[in-house]
């Protein structure tokens, strides 16, 4: 489980570092799921990745606009999901 | 992607205009005529690059502000440049006033979106290298740089205000709106820096180029007039790469949104 739970934070920071930088990709990641799931990344699972992504979009909006964010957002979903 | 090309380019614009001013010659009417010209080409490409940018963001988005503001601002400095070209606006009163209010409002609103861009990094919640006191040492060192090199010029033009010279009011207007833009070269930097090894942090540093060019701009002209060898036009050289910086700047920004909706689709 806990092999599981990490690669559903790996993955998504694998997915967001080529746009944010892996440093960004791996704190974006820990702050949303504390703050929208009250989780430590080590912890997500796929169940979570929903919420996760609610909690990415504000700040993935603020640099690539509300409509490229939905897109990249809902193509990770798919993908770790 | 790769876009070093376009980081490039305002290097290659450099080179290229020192090669034909020196070609020209100093203080000869052929060069008299080239510096107008190429100033408006590149104020052309600076707000080229800001449609670029707002092109691919929708209504609401937090940088299709940042980039219409930049817009705003580099649509009436060039018109500013093509009116007082044309004969109807050379050394009337009236047309003083209208250039110079044109030169304000352009200010204002590069002024609104460099501070726009400099604050994403709070919007987006994106942690900031070096922690505070980082921060506030590169703040304090900007702002220093800043005050030294457009101070003078806002000391002295203020002063002529004071004096009754409404004429310095836009000079005076421009050199604090420098210093306040300059200021904000921190978070733009830092926020670029934070962003490294993403695509994203290529507008930022590219923006950052830009307001680092207008910085030596204004070292040029204030600091350092005499340095230029034979009557140079260094400061236009400075004032081409800030321009052309925004250009690259904006082109990165609508590429990188187009790669980014192109790779999910």
């Amino acid at each position: 489980m806990t092999i599981s739970s990490l690669a559903i934070s790996e993955q998504v920071a694998d997915r967001l570092a080529p746009y944010i930088g892996q440093f960004n990709a791996r704190m974006w990641i820990k702050s949303a799921a504390r703050r929208e799931l009250g989780l430590l990344p080590e912890d997500l699972r796929v169940e979570h990745v929903e919420g996760l992504m609610d909690g990415l979009r504000t700040a993935l909006s603020t640099l690539m606009g509300r409509a490229a964010a939905d897109d990249l957002l809902l193509q990770i979903k798919r993908e770790v999901s | 992607m790769r876009f070093r090309w376009l980081a490039a380019f305002p290097l290659l614009y450099a080179a290229l205009f020192a090669l034909v001013a020196g070609w020209l010659g100093a203080h000869s009417h052929a060069l008299d005529l080239f510096i107008p010209g190429q100033r408006i080409a590149v104020r052309i490409l600076a707000t080229a690059g800001c449609c670029l940018a707002v092109s691919v963001f929708a209504r609401g988005d937090h940088l299709r502000r940042a980039w219409l503001l930049l817009g705003w601002g580099a649509v009436l400095i060039l018109l500013r440049d093509v009116l007082r070209l044309l004969p109807p606006f050379q050394g009337s009163a009236g047309s003083a006033v209208i250039l110079s209010g044109l030169g304000v409002l352009s200010n204002f609103a590069l002024l609104a979106g460099i501070w726009e861009l400099a604050r994403s990094w709070k919007v987006a919640a994106i942690e900031l290298p070096g922690g505070r006191s980082g921060v506030l040492a590169i703040a304090a060192l900007t702002a220093v740089l800043a005050i030294v090199v457009a101070g003078p010029e806002a000391l002295q033009r203020g002063r002529a205000v004071l004096g009754g010279d409404w004429g310095s009011l836009i000079f005076f207007v421009s050199a604090v709106v420098d210093i306040l833009t300059l200021c904000l070269i921190t978070p733009l930097l830092l926020t670029a820096v934070s962003l490294r090894g993403g695509l994203f942090s290529w507008p930022w540093g590219l923006v950052t180029a830009s307001q680092i060019s207008w910085l030596l701009y204004d070292a040029a002209g204030t600091l350092a007039p005499h340095l230029a060898p034979g009557g140079f036009p260094l400061a236009e050289v400075f004032r081409g790469m800030g321009e052309t910086y925004l250009f690259a700047a904006g082109t990165v920004q609508f590429l990188i949104i187009r790669h980014v909706r192109r790779a999910v689709s």
